[in-house]
């Protein structure tokens, strides 16, 4: 009954000395509020690095990773034998994927993709008149690569979709083009490995902020580029693969490895570096939130403790005239869990208002404008279930002491 | 019906701080309906200890206790607490309110644990305590503001609300000047005489006791 006697006394304690109860509400406030801060810029930050990751990287990869190491046949024979074989070398029979419409009609039976690419990479050298720079060229699927890595943003020149129509146009990064002194419609010449020249139309120039890719690659159609290796319509070298939860590629692994016959290489795998960082990031954003809230809960438990021993001639009479241990508890826990969700609501806001005005501070690399923030209200519940859970553990231990308190001992003074 | 509303059998306590000493030995005794008892004794003679154990927030002695029928001894703190509410009343030698509460509320606040009566019934009769005994007009003031002797009588109106059937008071006059320990007595003697009231007062005010209808004096632990 929320008019009980008990309830009165709690709330006849609180309003009684606002001062204190603002004192106590502040602690799980700044708490709270910091917990919602750190949570949303450091999954800002997660998500930003995954946003610039991903602009150049697929969450599953396919791909052929040569043949495995026979050249020493012989010892599988006679393992114990001192045999030795003389310039012996790991033969590639195939190159690329030859049979790519089988593997991507198995992916189009995949759940949890939200998109997949085939690409034909090749590694070139550029030339325009003196200057020569090594580098990629990528002929991708134009509508698909768009969709997977988002390509068509990153243009500061010339139109995506052209790419579809112009077997002779190319795109190049903006740093190639600065090296090679390369303008909107110039032409320039690719060299493949195995001697192949060809010229190309520049038709648009592309900036991922990715300063290795900025400075390597550049696009063309796939069929011209499997006109450049004289493959046919089959072939690719990569199939890159999106899918809806990022962090969670292994159950596709699982489930297409034994399809397919080439490696199939989550973005994990591929980049453990940035799997480290995300996840210690995330870790310090929690043990600095939690070590917050921790102290807003020593807070809370001092000044509960304060309480507790300025009324315990009042607790006293309470028990003298009938109160239990357990009503006790109940009017000091009360006051412990008005006081967690009051702070725990200003906090929600005051850790949003946080967030905007971080959110606002300029930061000018990498393609960013502004520092990082996300608003997921998951985090917002988070914060205040644990500022919540914090108060009443704060609440309950003076609040268990208090009605332990003996009267007698205190009424005879 | 039994007249006997209190029933002490042997009760014996130990301090053990700060070495063992046997406070209370074999006390036993009776106290009629309406009766209004002093305790009286010289300091340290037991007489405090054995109503706190009396009023059964001291639950650590040996022997019996019994008021009005029930038989108190080795129940629960939290049965002790409910019967506390239902059957006894306190005044203290200091007036022991609560500071942050009217004097209303005060007096309404052992009513409202009890919820034998609604609220509005319950505010009705503190009203009516608190005009007994004078203090109608300071009703709605926190306790803070009144007088010492104010105190004490919304003190007693607290005690009466749940028309208990012992009223315990641990020097109820100790800490009051002379015209306000006579307006107590009085009102004491009122409540024993004219609604049957059962009143138990440790006091050590000579002329306080002799106007009770029985004393009980003790020394070293015991009985006189």
């Amino acid at each position: 009954m929320f008019s009980s006697i008990n309830n009165r006394i709690s709330q006849v304690h609180l309003t009684s000395d606002v001062k204190q109860t603002i004192v106590a509400m502040l602690g799980v406030t700044f708490g709270i509020s910091m917990y919602i801060f750190m949570t949303g810029f450091m999954s800002g930050v997660n998500d930003t690095q995954a946003d610039l990751a991903f602009s150049a990287l697929a969450h599953v990869r396919i791909y052929n990773d040569g043949p495995a190491d026979n050249s020493n046949i012989a010892r599988k024979v006679f393992p114990d034998d001192i045999i030795n074989v003389r310039n012996a070398k790991v033969i590639k029979y195939t190159d690329g994927i030859k049979n790519s419409t089988t593997i991507l009609s198995t992916l189009a039976k995949q759940k949890d993709i939200t998109g997949y690419t085939s690409q034909v990479n090749i590694n070139v050298f550029f030339k325009n008149a003196g200057n020569k720079v090594n580098g990629i060229v990528s002929g991708v699927d134009v509508l698909n690569e768009d969709k997977v890595y988002g390509s068509s943003k990153h243009m500061i020149q010339g139109n995506w979709n052209e790419l579809k129509y112009r077997s002779d146009g190319l795109f190049v990064g903006v740093e190639l083009a600065r090296i090679l002194g390369l303008k909107m419609n110039d032409n320039v010449n690719i060299l493949t490995s195995d001697g192949v020249s060809h010229n190309y139309k520049v038709i648009g120039i592309f900036r991922t902020d990715v300063s290795s890719v900025d400075k390597t690659k550049a696009y063309v159609a796939i069929n011209a580029a499997r006109q450049l290796l004289g493959v046919n319509q089959d072939y690719v070298t990569d199939i890159q693969i999106d899918m809806v939860d990022y962090n969670n590629t292994q159950p596709l692994i699982d489930n297409i490895k034994s399809l397919i016959p080439y490696k199939v290489e989550s973005w994990q795998m591929g980049n453990q570096q940035l799997v480290a960082g995300s996840s210690l990031r995330d870790t310090i954003a929690r043990a600095v939130s939690l070590t917050i809230l921790l102290v807003a809960g020593f807070g809370i438990y001092n000044i509960m403790n304060m309480t507790i021993n300025q009324k315990i001639r009042e607790i006293a009479i309470l028990k003298a005239m009938g109160f239990s241990g357990s009503d006790v508890t109940k009017i000091f826990l009360t006051q412990a869990i008005i006081i967690g969700i009051l702070g725990g609501c200003v906090g929600m806001v005051l850790g949003y208002i946080i967030s905007r005005l971080v959110n606002r501070v300029k930061f000018e690399i990498a393609g960013m404008y502004h520092l990082p923030m996300t608003y997921y209200p998951h985090n917002y519940l988070l914060a205040f279930a644990f500022g919540l859970i914090t108060t009443f553990i704060a609440g309950y231990l003076p609040a268990h002491k208090a009605s332990k308190i003996d009267p007698v001992s205190i009424l005879r003074g | 019906m039994n007249d006997i509303i209190l029933k002490a059998d042997n009760i014996i306590k130990y301090f053990y701080e700060p070495e063992k000493f046997q406070v209370l030995k074999g006390i036993s005794f009776e106290v009629k309906k309406g009766e209004f008892l002093a305790l009286v004794g010289k300091s340290g003679c037991g007489k405090s200890t054995l109503m706190y154990v009396l009023s059964t927030m001291d639950t650590d002695y040996e022997g019996s206790l019994t008021i009005k029928d029930t038989v108190l001894t080795k129940q629960s703190q939290n049965e002790l607490a409910a019967f506390r509410n239902e059957n006894i009343g306190f005044v203290f030698q200091f007036h022991y309110l609560l500071p942050e509460f009217s004097a209303l509320e005060n007096v309404m606040i052992p009513a409202l644990k009890l919820k034998r009566y609604s609220r509005a019934e319950i505010e009705e009769k503190a009203y009516k305590n608190l005009e007994m005994l004078g203090l109608k007009d300071q009703a709605l003031k926190r306790v803070t503001k009144l007088s010492g002797g104010q105190q004490q009588r919304v003190a007693i109106a607290r005690a009466l609300i749940n028309d208990p059937a012992v009223i315990m008071g641990d020097e109820p006059t100790g800490n009051l000047d002379t015209a306000n320990t006579q307006i107590v007595f009085d009102i004491f003697r009122e409540l024993a005489r004219e609604r049957n009231q059962t009143i138990i007062a440790v006091t050590h005010d000579d002329d306080f006791a002799k106007n009770c209808d029985r004393i009980i004096e003790m020394k070293d632990g015991q009985m006189v």
